[in-house]
């Protein structure tokens, strides 16, 4: 890795009056200062006519002053340099490096490069060099860089709350490492969350064996372990007393039915953003198209993508999968008699149908007895070995104890000291265990932080070296871009201390741990491979290899493949009381934006529309129609739910699709302490969680209050626009054109256009013309790239306040509809004013027709038109086209009229209704209309501190600086009073260009071109997992994008308008199953589109 | 009577003071208030007196020497201290002046030099596509080789980068000659015009020069 730079000096000065600053400082001045008067003024009483001459130079300087100013202050301010002292290698200024490295998440790592510009990293990718991955990242990912710059995180090594250095922090460590030694670790405990370092791994191998009898306990309280545990004791059963774990591998891409049993794989489990690549790649529009089944009873992204769903308790999955299972064996079953009995029949049948091509898996909140059901089904099937394969994981994170949330049996006699590592216990097990010493190790000065005796600072893993292996077991570096802002302490070097080692830092454990993943066979001695005195060179080569990478070639463990008659262990279901209104059962889950509660301070994740009830700044307890209205809740009333005496207050969420009696929780929410973003935001169902994501016996009282939730899409339905278009697979096979001939919006021919389109006199010069397609059958809704889009494009946080008067920023959204059956609703038309579907937004939360939806998701962000509505209304031309057919907005002509906003047909263009950089975090939350007259910042009037720096705001210095350091370079921050939008990330297309030109030099090879791969991918593009967003140049006819713009399910949006979008989207295709109870031969947004034109048809 | 006679007079001398004065003003805005004034002219005193005229001018530096990333980056970095003690180790390397110079190298703190060229924030002016299609420094920064102490000479106003992307032919030159201050197609001053109309134009055309003029190429 290169040296980071290391300026002292910002390159930049911030300090505009930097030269006033500086004359406060020099000699003179403060001589004059500390004299009572100037000089001469002692003067002034003896002496009339030295008065008299005082005042005149006084008056002759103050307008000499007054000239200076006219001519220095129209000077811009004066900035310094400032190049380095000693020159690094390989760094051209101004240039941006990547670096590969992973983040670490609970049960695998993400590979990642990371864009560094001038040592701070500012833009997250995926590691395309990466085996079998796409260059794609999960939402998590992209919006942890933001972490990396907030201003809340833990800074200081603390003792009783008191800060100490750090070198007194690290004493403790060794001291507390003397004292186990002595005792053989009597008394000492850990406390930590999941991870598969392979460092930590042998760290911890290290504590065992020199404190025997220390306790080590893994908790978190997302568990996903639950599928390596299941699949262990489904094949391996009980292999001489210990339980062994076998990772699963699903081959989603493989699969052509897929069952999937309350299971996310989509969205809230684990790993998601591989499953969708796969998932994907597998659900190509056209023969061979695979067929997903869903039974869950939360809506989740799953259930959205899914061809059928089932809409049961979460607790009744299991008599569901226990049917089905039925269903696939060959004994007789009794034939199916009642609407889910058939569907699990039917299903089975197609299960049956392709064998060894289907696949089932259970979900990570499932108990262990819907596992096992899955593998027996998978089993029966003949699938494993093929669509499910596992591989044997060495113990790596199950030879410790998971750590058992019921406190009862530890808290007796409590702990000498308590090393608690990362995670929050305070928080998600609402309390810590007893402890003499209780040591922290914490991102934020949190919950559990406030009841430490000594809290360490961790680092980001931007800032630390460690390791880690991803979801297939291949080893990844995690290298750091930048040394820690506040001077943490990495895991590794904590727990090396605590061990008494040697070695502590973090860079020499990873690199001894990659010597022996990457040469087992080479002896080890002083973190050397012995043998490497001849070849050390080679040896070292590797390790750089490794760094470059950013992964160990060919160390993912072989996959195993069973016997199918392996499968040993017969599940036996636990029998579940039938959820009612008195008798509620609670589901808890994995939040699409904070996690666990990880990313609560993290203002993006909060302001991520949440990717299935669009949902900002909050949770809320969803819950189904029909129970809603036996409960006599409505949308926003405040609930009380008792859950085995807990109790916990939440907004009640109709969510369409949910299972009836079933409540909706997600977890992470509800934070007191995490910082200025996270406190307070929605409610903390932790509360009243205790370890089981399934429970019923739960209880509602209304309370009686409401509360305001910040939604962005409040439109359920399409109301009859063929924005999304789709059809069943059997439709797309017989009518591929159904795009463009059944829905009406299609482009009517034009026969001469009376005013000529200058950009099509720019076309004929013009190198390339840029354009998108969006394959709204890939696409799962996942948000990605709403997350990508804002980190690229330095898009603000408006605050949930803002987003309540539909103020949010983010250049592209992803719009959600709900579709519905005609014959469930009112009035099957849709233009009918008693229709349901065109209840008030606030009414559709009480209509039927949301019960059983089928949903639809459409990114939407600028699209290009090429005849655009919003050019012709600009009454001082800011946004105009440029000649490669990009609707270009110049911030700075634009005066902020809004009429561009106006004109818009698709709803694109955002406005900076007040100065989003500049309000400081903690007013995010409020409705605060505080002006720079009245308001102070840290004590200080904001009227001076406008007059130091203009630029700050009323942002507090540490936000100030961090969130500098967070912005993308190449694009500008806009002000209040500024249109903006999506721009095709104009700043990747104009630098590719640039490179391309520079490249040229005096030769005529400046077009980019993708065969070169030289064109540049958007930030959408690049983040988006199933790689539904395809950018390029469609004047060349060989492109990816010119090509999909064949494909006969390519359409406009509004085409009818023609605005011409440059970005359009291939339709989406359905695979539902003709012998599925719930078929139905059209999609319910088809149909839905259909009533709306009978009826047209009708009137006219 | 009851106004003097000479009240008659009145509006007109009220008129052309007015329109004297508006005049005034507006010349003083347009003079004081536009690049031309606040820019061009700017000559800070630097903290190390170097001068390009002895460096540049008479040893005949190249340019990328020192600003060598001006070729692969939008930004014409000034060179680490490191690179200026690559010859003074052994030139003037005990000389008062150069102190500065030789406590960054040493120390690694770096030389708090004076920015004088900059384009506003908004602006994304990227140099490795100008230097290296025949745009020369000097388009931009005039004879630098001539100057003790750096002097903005041009106003870098939005009319001053499109005077040259509407006619990128009347300043394109051979690449070899990009940092040759003092090149000329020929002596003559009649004959060096003709020259660059003909071969400015045949470069713009067989390099697809695109000089472009549309917001997106420098705005982002």
């Amino acid at each position: 890795m290169n040296s980071n730079p290391t300026n002292s000096t910002p390159a930049n000065g911030r300090r505009y009056w930097r030269s006033l600053d500086e004359l406060a400082d020099t000699p003179e001045f403060k001589d004059w200062l500390h004299r009572e008067f100037p000089s001469g003024a002692s003067e002034m009483v003896e002496d009339g006519s030295s008065r008299r001459h005082f005042l005149k130079i006084m008056s002759a300087s103050f307008a000499l002053a007054g000239v200076a100013t006219l001519g220095a202050g129209c000077r811009r301010p004066e900035e310094k340099l400032v190049p380095y002292g000693k020159q690094p290698e390989n760094y051209t200024y101004g240039e941006s490096q990547y670096f590969a490295t992973a983040m670490p998440t609970r049960t695998g790592a993400i590979p990642l490069v990371v864009k560094s510009y001038e040592g701070r990293p500012v833009k997250i990718e995926g590691n395309a060099l990466f085996p079998g991955s796409n260059g794609s990242t999960d939402r998590y990912a992209q919006a942890s860089i933001l972490d990396l710059y907030d201003p809340d995180r833990a800074r200081h090594f603390k003792h009783d709350g008191k800060e100490v250095s750090r070198e007194e922090a690290l004493g403790f460590l060794d001291e507390l490492s003397k004292k186990f030694a002595a005792n053989s670790g009597e008394g000492l405990s850990f406390l930590a969350e999941s991870s598969t370092s392979p460092s930590r791994a042998r760290l911890q191998k290290i504590i065992a064996q020199k404190f025997p009898q220390s306790k080590w306990f893994n908790y978190d309280a997302i568990d996903s372990r639950i599928h390596s545990r299941a699949a262990g004791f489904a094949f391996w059963p009980n292999d001489q007393g210990a339980i062994r774990v076998a990772r699963p591998v699903f081959h989603f891409d493989k699969a052509k039915v897929i069952l999937s049993l309350d299971c996310d794989f989509l969205g809230g489990e684990d790993d998601a953003h591989n499953h969708i690549q796969k998932f994907a790649a597998g659900r190509k529009a056209g023969e061979g198209m695979s067929r997903l089944y869903s039974v869950e009873s939360l809506f989740t992204l799953t259930g959205a993508n899914a061809d059928h769903r089932l809409r049961v308790a979460a607790s009744m999955v299991g008599q569901i999968a226990e049917t089905i299972s039925a269903y696939c064996q060959p004994h007789p079953v009794p034939a199916p008699t009642t609407f889910e009995s058939k569907w699990a029949h039917e299903c089975a049948n197609d299960l049956l149908k392709f064998g060894k091509d289907a696949l089932v898996i259970a979900g990570q909140r499932q108990p262990l007895e819907v596992h096992l059901l899955a593998h027996a089904i998978n089993s029966a099937l003949g699938a494993v070995g093929h669509t499910i394969e596992f591989f044997g994981t060495p113990n790596d994170y199950s030879a410790f104890d998971s750590y058992n949330p019921d406190w009862a049996h530890l808290n007796s006699d409590g702990f000498d000291a308590l090393v608690i590592l990362g995670g929050n216990p305070k928080y998600v097990l609402n309390g810590l265990p007893k402890a003499k010493t209780t040591i922290r190790l914490g991102y934020y000065e949190d919950e559990t932080a406030e009841q430490s005796d000594w809290r360490f600072p961790a680092t980001h893993y931007l800032e630390s070296w460690g390791d880690a292996k991803t979801s297939d077991g291949t080893l990844v570096p995690i290298q750091p871009l930048i040394q820690p802002l506040f001077g943490g302490i990495t895991e590794l070097e904590f727990l090396a201390r605590i061990a008494g080692e040697s070695q502590t830092s973090a860079y020499e454990i990873v690199q001894e741990t990659f010597w022996y993943a990457a040469y087992p066979e080479v002896p080890i001695l002083n973190r050397i491979p012995v043998s490497s005195v001849d070849n050390f060179h080679t040896h070292s080569e590797s390790w750089k290899k490794f760094l470059f990478n950013g992964f160990l070639e060919g160390s993912a463990p072989k996959l195993a493949t069973l016997p199918n008659d392996q499968f040993m262990v017969t599940p036996k279901l636990a029998s579940v009381s039938t959820s009612t209104k008195d008798n509620l059962e609670v589901v808890f889950f994995r939040d699409a934006k904070v996690d666990d509660g990880r990313y609560a301070n993290n203002g993006w994740m909060q302001e991520l529309p949440d990717p299935v009830t669009k949902m900002t700044w909050d949770n809320a307890v969803l819950i189904s129609r029909k129970t809603a209205r036996e409960l006599g809740v409505a949308n926003g009333d405040l609930v009380e739910i008792t859950l085995n005496g807990r109790k916990v207050v939440g907004p009640i969420w109709t969510q369409p699709g949910m299972a009836d009696y079933s409540l909706g929780l997600a977890l992470g929410y509800g934070r007191e302490k995490v910082g200025r973003v996270g406190n307070g935001v929605g409610f903390n169902a932790y509360k009243i969680f205790s370890g089981k994501y399934i429970e019923t016996g739960a209880t509602i009282r209304k309370t009686g209050e409401t509360h305001t939730l910040a939604c962005t899409q409040h439109h359920w339905s399409m109301e009859g626009r063929p924005a999304v278009r789709e059809a069943n697979l059997e439709e797309f096979i017989k009518e591929p054109m159904f795009a463009q001939e059944k829905f009406h919006g299609v482009e009517p021919p034009i026969v001469q256009s009376l005013y000529p389109n200058p950009l099509d006199e720019a076309k004929k010069t013009a190198l390339h013309q840029w354009g998108m397609t969006v394959d709204l059958n890939a696409c799962v809704g996942c948000g990605t790239c709403i997350v990508a889009c804002q980190s690229e494009n330095n898009i603000p946080i408006v605050g949930k306040d803002q987003v309540l008067r539909g103020r949010e920023m983010h250049w592209m959204r992803v719009d959600r509809y709900f579709t519905s059956n005609p014959a469930k609703r009112n009035d099957a038309s849709i233009f009918s004013m008693k229709s349901d579907i065109n209840q008030t937004d606030e009414n559709q939360q009480f209509a039927e027709w949301i019960d059983d939806v089928q949903a639809v998701n459409q990114p939407m962000m600028c699209q290009m038109c090429e005849t655009a509505p919003c050019e012709n209304v600009c009454p001082v031309a800011a946004t105009v086209h440029d000649q490669e057919g990009l609707n270009v907005m110049a911030y700075n002509r634009c005066i902020g009229t809004r009429y561009c906003s106006n004109n818009c047909p698709y709803k694109v263009r955002r406005f900076n209704y007040l100065d989003f950089n500049k309000r400081p975090l903690t007013e995010l939350k409020g409705p605060i209309y505080s002006t720079t007259l009245t308001h102070k910042t840290e004590g200080v009037p904001d009227i001076l501190r406008w007059w130091k720096d203009p630029n700050s705001g009323m942002r507090t210095e540490d936000e100030w600086d961090l969130i500098k350091l967070s912005k993308n370079p190449d694009v500008t921050v806009r002000m209040r009073g500024v249109m903006e939008k999506c721009t095709y990330c104009t700043q990747r297309i104009e630098h590719a260009k640039i490179a391309q030109k520079a490249k040229a030099g005096a030769s005529d090879n400046v077009r980019l071109s993708e065969a070169a791969g030289t064109v540049p991918k958007t930030a959408c593009q690049q983040a988006c997992p199933a790689g539904a967003i395809v950018f390029g140049d469609v004047s060349d006819a060989d492109s990816a994008v010119s090509k999909l713009k064949l494909l006969p399910q390519n359409y406009s949006v509004l085409g009818d308008l023609l605005t011409k979008p440059r970005t359009t989207y291939l339709a989406r295709i359905r695979n539902p199953n003709p012998a599925m109870p719930d078929y139905q031969h059209e999609p319910f947004s088809t149909e839905e589109y259909e009533s709306h034109s009978l009826t047209k048809k009708g009137n006219s | 009577m009851i106004f003097p006679k000479w009240t008659n007079s009145l509006p007109l001398v009220l008129g052309a003071i007015a329109a004297l004065a508006g005049a005034g003003v507006a010349a003083g805005v347009t003079f004081y208030l536009t690049p031309k004034y606040t820019r061009a002219g700017y000559q800070p005193v630097q903290p190390v007196p170097f001068s390009h005229k002895i460096h540049a001018g008479q040893l005949g530096l190249d340019c990328r020497y020192c600003h060598n990333a001006v070729e692969k980056s939008w930004f014409a970095n000034l060179p680490g201290a490191s690179t200026c003690m690559n010859c003074h180790n052994q030139v003037l390397k005990d000389d008062p002046r150069l102190q500065i110079v030789r406590d960054s190298a040493s120390n690694n703190v770096p030389v708090p030099w004076i920015q004088v060229h900059k384009t506003p924030d908004y602006v994304y002016f990227n140099h490795s596509v100008h230097v290296r299609r025949g745009i020369s420094c000097v388009e931009c920064h005039g004879r630098v080789d001539q100057m003790e102490e750096v002097r903005h000479v041009k106003s870098f106003s939005m009319s001053f980068c499109l005077d040259c992307h509407r006619d990128p032919a009347a300043a394109i030159r051979p690449v070899d000659k990009v940092t040759k201050l003092d090149w000329q197609w020929s002596t003559n001053a009649d004959e060096a015009a003709k020259l660059q109309d003909v071969n400015g134009k045949k470069f713009v055309h067989d390099w697809k020069v695109e000089s472009l003029q549309s917001c997106s190429a420098c705005h982002r």
